[in-house]
């Protein structure tokens, strides 16, 4: 029994969620040492896991538990977590928040050669799973424990089919057989050996060096035998576990809602656990990793949630303000698809919304003349539409959803709106809303740090205040953060220090790369805590809105450059764009923020296709580089394009970019974990783009 | 007239760079030879002051002096107020490090700045506040800070350097910088106030 059911689908023979966590506050009561090092929690660095780390951050500190929380960026950074981790000897439970649910974890290369009495739990959003981690059996299975939203159950013809390659012998090549029924065993011995031997740590190096190389030699076996194929059966099987990886990639319950439900069960549930549920479910629906089915589906769990956790607010007006000074109860609300319409002025956030922007063609002058008429239309003076929206007439405020209603439709807006929360933070500040907050923790996420951003001041728009209007955006000053800088750059260093200082850094010349690494890596890092810092502190948040902003005024800018210049080469099988010049090309470096504004090109590009030939609606997905200068890369972020706003497709790309990168040899990078996107060399880009191309066409 | 010195001149430099030490809140080197030199001051004047007590009448002894006599007993006290700052420094910082000595030690940025002297007087000061802490070591620990009363047992820290692996009652804990870590307040206090870790509300 290796993945667990949500907690609705639980029988009395299978386990759930609220199992598997007293199964580590037990192994944390019962070992002697109880130190930070045994129970570790490793978060990816994306707006659920954050979320989801936060949640179960609050549930140890109830529980006592001490434990340890390592952020990391992508596989390769898991890899190297993982060497230093293996020699711990007191952990016991190792928490992977979105990130490792694909790779073989049971196998030595990962988690195989670990203490046994450790155990893994996967919390992984993105799918499909690793069959082994979910159905493995035997020592290393079943400490792979894969906390599952019940889909698992339905791939009963994928794990018929595993376990059928797995157990029975091949029976037309004779040493593929004998190789893959000494295999179990072997690998079992080996385990064995490994603890007897573990207390020296030579032969521990050893017998992990072995794994790792018998790990690959595995898989490569394992490629061979696709070829070898003859049997029937076996190539239906085969076949089945091909398509189960082959399909694509999506995504399932966010991390936070397994968490949530977690917390349920555990009747532990408050109003901050629920504000960070609703967070992780509202960025997975608003960067398009869920359908609106799915996302309707979480959203009404959460609704009642709501109400069961808020006291019944009064009738009136006062549902968009806080009542007390204490107040921090979460709400329901209908939130429109306009960016950041509390923050901003009403224009700025229609014209920068992408369903807006795709449903207008605001890339062109006629479609910004459309959204002055749309607002002409509503009634709504120009001079009113371009305030702030704190600032806008108050009955205008009132009558903003219905007059968009009513007017929206000529436009072919059916659906401005979508259902969601928004949660009161006393008398700090206005309610944010849960699509705000997301928005401000991924800029904090993706450009707190790293990128010179500048930030328009309030106030000083269209001229208002000096030239300029702007100021560079400073992280979110965490008194500590500043204080920590200006110790660093203390002025009283003896001049003897400060040379040896210089002559540290002039030193690695030739490692400059890895230099250059060390540097990305920390600036990742503050981001992470900066942003972590965020989901529970207003300040920085309402600060990050400003921030964001930005961001989504360099994706429009960029985006409707785009479109202008033509810049997108149409294949059979998909869009290219490569972005070499321009303002923002640091900023587009990042992958959240290239594939945000992959996304809004594939919707651009989706209507403006359906407006030209209403016959032929087929959206195709899209590819986007951008260069990097300072790393002479590029990075390049696949999306595939559902065919309407609120649908999901799997995303193909992780497979084509793995098969494209192979055959074209290409020196590449994956530096997250989704392998749909990619860091490549400058100059393999084009050779890669034509493999992909071709890819595709077979 | 520079070369024309008054008794005591050397000894108002000492106090000035006391004064400028408190003032910018650091620990000047010590200044040895300004020490040293003031010392042979004194014994100049006492000889002085020893051949004018010989020769004089002792009924009626000549005003010269006591003029001696003030002098000496000024660098004196200028002397002992530089030492007494100097040491209430060193105090001062070995308890803002939560009596880690080695912390101090360690550090040759403020190693330097110390005579061999002040090193054994901080090494039997923590020897002294040791043996004194062992004495009731169970029902209340002297070192720990009081500003802020834990209110918990765990505290949530983020590793602002690198500090290794620290062996604690519960086992070893490997902190790695800009890494969060859920822990026991009591195994790592001091390095809170030793600046390896931060707390986090």
């Amino acid at each position: 029994m290796v993945y667990l059911p949500p907690p609705h689908l639980t029988t009395v023979t299978r386990t759930s969620y609220g199992e598997a966590y007293n199964s580590i506050l037990m192994a944390h009561r019962r070992s002697p040492l109880t130190s930070a090092s045994s129970v570790i929690m490793l978060v990816s660095p994306d707006v659920d896991a954050l979320c989801a780390a936060r949640m179960l951050a609050d549930l140890f500190k109830q529980d006592d538990v001490a434990y340890r929380t390592i952020p990391v960026s992508g596989i390769s950074e898991l890899q190297t977590v993982r060497n230093d981790l293996i020699s711990v000897a007191e952990l016991h439970a190792l928490i992977l928040l979105n990130m490792g649910g694909v790779l073989d974890l049971p196998s030595e290369e990962w988690f195989g050669g670990f203490n046994s009495q450790m155990t893994v739990h996967v919390i992984d959003s993105a799918r499909p799973q690793n069959l082994a981690s979910l159905f493995g059996t035997g020592e290393k299975g079943d400490r792979i424990v894969v906390w599952d939203d019940g889909e698992a159950e339905k791939l009963a013809e994928e794990h018929k089919a595993l376990e059928a390659l797995m157990f029975e012998p091949d029976p037309d090549s004779e040493d593929d057989s004998n190789y893959n029924s000494d295999d179990a065993p072997e690998d079992d011995e080996d385990e064995e050996e490994e603890y007897e031997s573990s207390s020296s740590a030579n032969g521990k190096r050893r017998s992990l060096g072995e794994g790792e190389r018998r790990g690959k030699r595995r898989r490569t076996d394992g490629e061979r035998r696709v070829t070898r194929m003859s049997r029937d059966e076996r190539e239906t099987y085969e076949h089945r576990l091909n398509k189960h990886y082959t399909s694509g990639t999506w995504h399932g319950q966010s991390a936070s809602a397994t968490i949530y439900l977690l917390a349920t069960v555990l009747e532990r549930v408050d109003n901050d656990l629920l504000w960070f549920a609703i967070l992780g479910l509202t960025f997975q629906y608003t960067t398009a990793r869920i359908s609106r089915k799915k996302y309707e589906e979480f959203h009404s769990i959460y609704y009642d949630e709501v109400f069961r956790l808020n006291p019944p607010l009064p009738s009136g007006d006062k549902t968009q303000i806080s009542l007390s000074p204490d107040d921090f109860s979460v709400r329901t609300t209908d939130e429109l698809r306009f960016m950041l319409f509390r923050h901003w002025t009403l224009y700025d956030a229609m014209f920068h919304s992408s369903y807006i922007a795709s449903k207008l063609g605001i890339w062109q002058d006629k479609g910004r003349k459309k959204l002055t008429g749309l607002l002409a239309k509503m009634g709504f003076s120009l001079q009113q539409t371009q305030q702030q929206y704190t600032h806008m007439d108050i009955d205008l405020k009132r009558d903003l959803v219905d007059r968009l209603d009513k007017v929206a439709p000529e436009y072919g807006m059916v659906e401005l709106s979508y259902p969601s929360f928004m949660r009161c933070f006393g008398y700090r500040g206005q309610p944010l809303s849960a699509s705000d907050a997301v928005e401000g923790i991924s800029a904090l996420l993706d450009v707190n740090t790293g990128v010179a951003i500048e930030i328009e001041v309030e106030g000083a728009r269209n001229g208002g205040e000096w030239f300029g209007g702007g100021r560079p955006w400073q992280a979110p000053g965490t008194g500590r953060e500043s204080k920590r800088q200006r110790d660093d750059e203390r002025e009283n260093i003896p001049p003897g220090s400060q040379a040896a200082a210089k002559a540290i850094k002039v030193k690695p010349i030739e490692g400059e790369d890895n230099q250059e690494d060390v540097e990305k890596e920390k600036w990742w890092v503050k981001n992470f805590w900066t942003a972590y810092d965020a989901l529970t502190d207003i300040g920085p948040l309402q600060q990050s809105l400003k921030l964001s902003m930005s961001v989504h005024r360099a994706i429009i800018r960029t985006g409707t450059s785009v479109i202008d210049k033509r810049d997108i080469r149409s294949n059979r099988n998909h869009h290219v764009v490569v972005l070499t010049q321009g303002p923002d090309l640091a900023m587009f470096s990042h992958p959240g923020i290239l594939s945000r504004l992959a996304l809004w090109l594939v919707s651009a590009v989706r209507e403006g296709s359906s407006h030209s030939r209403r016959t032929k609606r087929k959206s195709l997905p899209f590819v986007v580089a951008c260069l990097n200068e300072s790393t002479s890369s590029y990075l390049v972020v696949g999306v595939t394009a559902a065919l309407d706003f609120d649908d999901v497709r799997k995303n193909e790309f992780s497979l084509s970019f793995l098969f494209a990168k192979e055959r074209c040899n290409a020196r590449t990078r994956h530096g997250s974990f989704d392998t749909s996107v990619l860091e490549i060399n400058k100059d393999d880009l084009k050779l890669f783009l034509e493999t992909l191309c071709e890819e595709q066409d077979g | 007239m520079n070369d024309t010195r008054q008794f005591g001149d050397l000894a108002t430099q000492l106090v000035t760079e006391s004064r400028r030490s408190t003032q910018t809140d650091n620990l000047l080197k010590y200044n040895d030879s300004l020490v040293r030199s003031i010392i042979r001051e004194q014994r100049d004047l006492e000889k002085a002051a020893q051949t004018l007590a010989i020769e004089a009448d002792p009924d009626n002894l000549p005003p010269a002096l006591l003029i001696y006599q003030t002098a000496i007993s000024r660098n004196k006290r200028c002397l002992l107020a530089y030492h007494t700052h100097r040491l209430d420094h060193l105090k001062d910082m070995y308890w803002a490090v939560g009596g880690a000595l080695p912390h101090i030690l360690s550090n040759s940025d403020i190693r330097g700045k110390l005579s061999p002297h002040e090193v054994d007087y901080l090494r039997q000061y923590n020897s002294t506040v040791m043996e004194f802490r062992g004495e009731f070591s169970y029902e209340l620990d002297i070192m720990a800070g009081i500003t802020n009363p834990p209110k918990d047992l765990l505290v949530l820290v983020h590793v602002v350097r690198d500090c290794g692996v620290i062996q604690t009652e519960q086992g070893s804990i490997d902190f790695q910088k800009d890494q969060r870590f859920m822990v026991r307040r009591a195994d790592i206090e001091h390095l809170i106030v030793q600046g390896y870790l931060e707390e986090v509300s």
